[in-house]
């Protein structure tokens, strides 16, 4: 068994769950969550819920282990846990504050004090006078807010949340994740967030998982995925070819992408050596600028790299 | 940087104050399953709900009443007691449980079938079968309540206008199996109604589902009991007719428990008392484990 990171939130040892019917939903996936806003990113059926699933002890795995929090997946690790699952779980002809007031009971709150979470809670996602009327009549984005508020009015240490921003308008989406990146920052809790939608998670994430298949693609922080992202775009008017390969001649491996030139950043002295060969060139430069890759078009670079092999 | 946590909240702004963790105690799993049958409990008398959901169960404690009420103005007009406390009025008590399990049964739990709410049930600290076990006690208190209350207020009302301690003694021999029964119906009749309400979550096919269960069954008990000869013969056709519902099932077992063969349901089981009482308890353990089975499935999904 590899080492394990003491700080995990989350440690995933060769995690397998294979459904009845031989559908592999996760194929030996190890990984460690660090305490933060993590993404757990990953196409549709690449295995996000099955994780967050088993995680929270509603299925077992067919093989490997999970551990929580530093403890066995089940019930005790559950009342540390806010779970907001992905599809409606809400019923109409209860009001907001009823609803999550009996849900932090059966949490575990003592009758008062589900009470006061529960009106705090929905406070905290942004629903004041709304509360009291029937889930019914709420919209969309309102309804997510009520499934967020019941996640957190048990008081967890850790939230996961399956498709948070699903059926949102973009406002919406901008919404609801601030309120996470709120959550995560000001909260102190940690918050596992499982989205197919990579720039959106990007934004508030301090690490990223990215699972394919029910396998680990790739797991890191942010900046370590943005680092080695960075790019400069080389435009010029004419004689692209002669700046490529004095680029190649000085270390520069660029490349072509339409009309413009990318070049590796290594550091500043990027700039000057490219500054250099455009002057020795007398080119007309029209565009330098650094560029940084969506962390989507990084994975899909790697998921290509996994389809090719 | 100075510690968020020490600054003064900012008067008079709602909307900064600061988010509150928990580290107070929190509920066993035992309370919480206490919380979650309480809860269960007031909604199947339609607490909770609007008005619309306590129609219903108004209309059934009442009609479940009245004759008690009758009994004790006619009690104190000089009649005897009118009916038996073990069989109260058997037509009557079918009917309302019939209906009172058919509307209600599903309230409880193919309400959070529809809509989806099992999930935020499964991820908090509670079992398996939790759940399932928090909706049947409430189901059968509920039912419980139903039953009993009327025999209390017959007894009541018998009582209040009996002329010596004696005669109430007598009243309240009667009045304990009279209980009893009524502990039994509510311990069956609740099993059965949630193992059949949580075949759906759509709320119309599971009332549906459990009203034709108890009403086609129970016509079939009684027509084959007719043919036999009515309650009042002695052929083993007419002695096991009443094995195809549960009602004259449980009423097969009160006589067979030495109540009064003469009124009720069904006709006197005689030797075949020990079947009823089996099938009784066959019927009950079946609905249990189908419900249990029925959760433990729900739950992984």
């Amino acid at each position: 068994m590899p080492s394990t990171d003491p700080h995990a939130v989350i440690e995933t040892r060769v995690l397998t769950k294979v459904y009845p019917g031989g559908v592999t939903a996760l194929d030996g996936l190890t990984v460690d969550f660090a305490p933060g806003v993590t993404g757990l990113v990953g196409a549709n059926g690449a295995g996000k819920s099955t994780l967050i699933k088993i995680l929270l002890g509603l299925i077992r795995p067919t093989k490997g282990q999970a551990k929580v929090l530093g403890l066995q997946t089940g019930e005790k690790v559950r009342s540390l846990l806010g779970y907001m699952p992905e599809h409606d779980c809400l019923p109409a002809d209860v009001t907001a504050t009823e609803f999550v007031t009996h849900l932090g009971r059966i949490s575990g709150l003592p009758p008062t004090v589900a009470k006061e979470r529960a009106a705090e809670s929905l406070r905290h996602v942004g629903l004041h006078e709304e509360r009291y009327r029937l889930i019914g009549t709420y919209s969309t984005g309102m309804k997510q807010r009520v499934k967020l508020a019941q996640a957190l009015v048990g008081a967890p240490r850790l939230l996961l949340l399956d498709e948070p921003t699903n059926g949102l308008d973009p406002a919406g989406r901008t919404a609801m994740l601030e309120l996470i990146a709120r959550i995560g920052a000001e909260f102190g809790i940690s918050i596992v967030v499982a989205s197919h939608l990579l720039g959106e998670i990007e934004r508030i994430c301090d690490h990223l998982v990215a699972i394919d298949g029910g396998r680990l693609l790739r797991a890191d922080t942010i900046t370590s995925f943005t680092q080695v992202s960075q790019v400069l775009a080389v435009e010029v008017e004419e004689g692209q070819d002669r700046l490529q390969a004095e680029l190649a001649a000085r270390g520069l491996a660029a490349t072509t992408q339409a009309r413009t030139l990318l070049v590796p950043l290594g550091g500043d002295d990027t700039y000057d050596v490219v500054r250099d060969c455009v002057a020795a060139l007398s080119l007309p430069l029209c565009r330098l600028e650094q560029r940084r890759h969506q962390v989507e078009e990084l994975f899909r670079d790697e998921e290509e790299g996994v389809a090719n092999a | 940087m100075p510690d968020p946590a020490a600054s003064p909240p900012a008067a008079g702004v709602i909307h900064d104050l600061g988010y509150r963790g928990y580290d107070g105690p929190r509920l066993g799993r035992a309370q919480i399953v206490r919380a979650l049958t309480w809860h269960s409990f007031r909604s199947s008398f339609g607490i909770g709900r609007g008005v619309k959901g306590k129609i219903i169960p108004v209309l059934a404690v009442v009609a479940m009443c009245l004759p008690a009420f009758v009994n004790a103005f006619a009690v104190a007009r000089g009649n005897a007691r009118l009916f038996g406390y073990d069989v109260y009025v058997p037509s009557l008590r079918v009917a309302v449980v019939t209906i009172f399990l058919a509307a209600q049964a599903p309230e409880l739990v193919s309400r959070d079938l529809r809509n989806h709410v099992l999930p935020l049930y499964f991820c908090r600290p509670l079992r398996r079968g939790d759940y399932p076990l928090a909706k049947y006690l409430a189901l059968t208190a509920a039912l419980l309540l139903l039953i009993e209350i009327p025999l209390l207020i017959l007894y009541v009302g018998t009582i209040a206008s009996a002329k010596s301690g004696g005669a109430v003694w007598d009243q309240t021999k009667a009045l304990i199996p009279g209980l009893g029964v009524g502990l039994m119906w509510a311990v069956l009749m609740a099993a059965i109604g949630l193992v059949l309400a949580s075949l759906t979550g759509r709320r119309a096919y599971s009332t549906g589902i459990v009203a034709i269960s108890c009403v086609l069954t129970f016509i079939l008990a009684l027509l084959l009991i007719q043919s036999e000869g009515g309650t009042t013969a002695t052929s083993t056709g007419a002695r096991i007719a009443g094995l195809f519902s549960p009602f004259t099932i449980m009423d097969g077992v009160r006589v067979w428990l030495g109540g009064d063969p003469n009124v009720g349901l069904v006709a006197d089981p005689g030797r075949y008392g020990p079947l009823y009482g089996l099938l009784a308890v066959v019927l009950l353990a079946a609905c249990l484990g189908g419900l249990a089975a029925r959760y433990r499935k729900v739950s992984q999904s």
